[in-house]
């Protein structure tokens, strides 16, 4: 299987950059390609820009060759696995960002003839969310988890509703012990082991 | 009332720009005062650098570049957010603003060895948001309106404890046309005016 993991982190000794190598073994032990983005090495600009804006509807949407390479990767991509902080109970910028910019019409949808979205990446079978959490669980709950839900249900609807969707999440980052992060990497490798 | 509206649009032209000319023109002829800030216009940087996030529990004061942007969320008590919705939630310009602004000492501390924040913005009393939506209102109850609950709970709770929040929609803006959309600025103004503390009495 093809496998698009995607990691938003700007420092490679982070916990969230660990997750992203323990669901890369676990990927590549199980034999699959892997392509990995990493979002602030890449340089990606969050802000989708005025000429971009102005593409958006257009036969050439993306302008940025280094986001028409991610497009790419993404159209060939049967899972997509996603390695990010929760912020604000979101997205890191960042990442919602590199979304904007590369789930256009012709990548992610089209625009059927009375003008609604029909899917366009029908061929992820699965989406993977890694994430951490500075909160205890019963406050994402309480507050939503909307991160999640763009991932799980905004861009899962652009699969047409089809992709399998595996949450890993390490809450209250800030006082879990080493013990605990250590086990949560342990889970992320074994259970991208088993991704099928 | 004290206001700040934060605009983010790419383009100068655009029907959020004018959404964001009819918010200030409404409070400004209301006698309130009102602070702009365009997220676009000024250039701003929405990706939390590195250095941020390793210094991001010290003092904004350490955080020269981003002086003004936390003088204007301690000077308001009224939060205007336009914007148009992007996957269901804020363009990535606009959620950097809140990554990057209401940061710890700003909209909230984090007592040591906490796990728990507790809220700073006790002076914001209103938050409102005027936003389009390409797509239906029944599509975006699907997808879990991750936009507006970021505003009406994530950062809601880092403001006064019975700050109100307004949601002020556009939906279906794909299929709309020049009269629908003229039509919803009027509303706009109509329901600003409506919000407790805006019309004079």
């Amino acid at each position: 299987m093809r496998v698009l993991l995607v990691v938003a982190h700007p420092d490679a000794a982070s916990y969230a950059h660990a997750s992203a190598e323990a669901a890369l073994r676990g990927l590549r032990a199980a034999g699959h390609h892997v392509d990995v983005i990493d979002l602030y090495a890449a340089g990606v600009s969050a802000a989708m820009s005025a000429e971009e804006h102005a593409a958006y509807e257009g036969p050439q949407p993306i302008l940025d060759p280094v986001i028409a390479e991610h497009a790419d990767l993404l159209r060939q991509a049967e899972a997509l696995v996603v390695v990010y902080p929760t912020w604000w109970s979101a997205l890191p910028a960042i990442l919602k960002g590199w979304l904007d910019r590369v789930m256009v019409p012709g990548v992610a949808f089209v625009f059927d003839d009375r003008r609604l979205v029909r899917p366009g990446l029908k061929h992820i079978r699965q989406i993977v969310g890694i994430t951490t959490y500075g909160s205890p669980r019963a406050y994402v709950r309480l507050v939503n988890d909307h991160g999640r839900r763009i991932l799980a249900r905004t861009v899962r609807l652009n699969t047409g509703w089809k992709a399998r969707v595996t949450w890993l999440a390490l809450h209250s980052i800030d006082t879990a012990t080493a013990a605990q992060r250590d086990a949560h990497l342990a889970r992320i490798e074994r259970t991208m082991r088993s991704l099928s | 009332m004290r206001a700040l509206v934060v605009h983010s649009h790419p383009v100068a032209t655009s029907y959020s720009a004018a959404l964001r000319d009819r918010v200030v023109a409404t409070l400004e002829r209301h006698g309130h005062d009102v602070r702009v800030t365009d997220l676009y216009a000024e250039g701003f940087r929405p990706e939390l650098s590195d250095w941020e996030r390793q210094h991001h529990l010290d003092p904004p004061d350490a955080k020269p570049d981003l002086a003004r942007h936390v003088d204007d969320l301690r000077w308001c008590d009224t939060v205007v957010l336009v914007y148009p919705t992007w996957l269901s939630a804020q363009p990535a310009m606009l959620k950097g603003w809140i990554d990057r602004v209401w940061i710890s000492g700003v909209a909230y501390e984090l007592p040591e060895g906490g796990n728990r924040i507790r809220p700073l913005l006790t002076n914001v009393r209103r938050l409102v948001v005027v936003t389009t939506h390409g797509s239906s209102k029944f599509v975006n109850s699907l997808q879990g309106e991750p936009g507006k609950r970021i505003v009406t709970r994530s950062i809601r709770l880092m403001c006064h404890r019975w700050a109100r929040t307004h949601w002020i929609a556009l939906y279906r803006m794909d299929r709309c046309d020049d009269r629908r959309r003229k039509d919803f600025l009027d509303q706009v103004e109509r329901r600003l005016e409506r919000i407790r503390g805006v019309r004079a009495r």
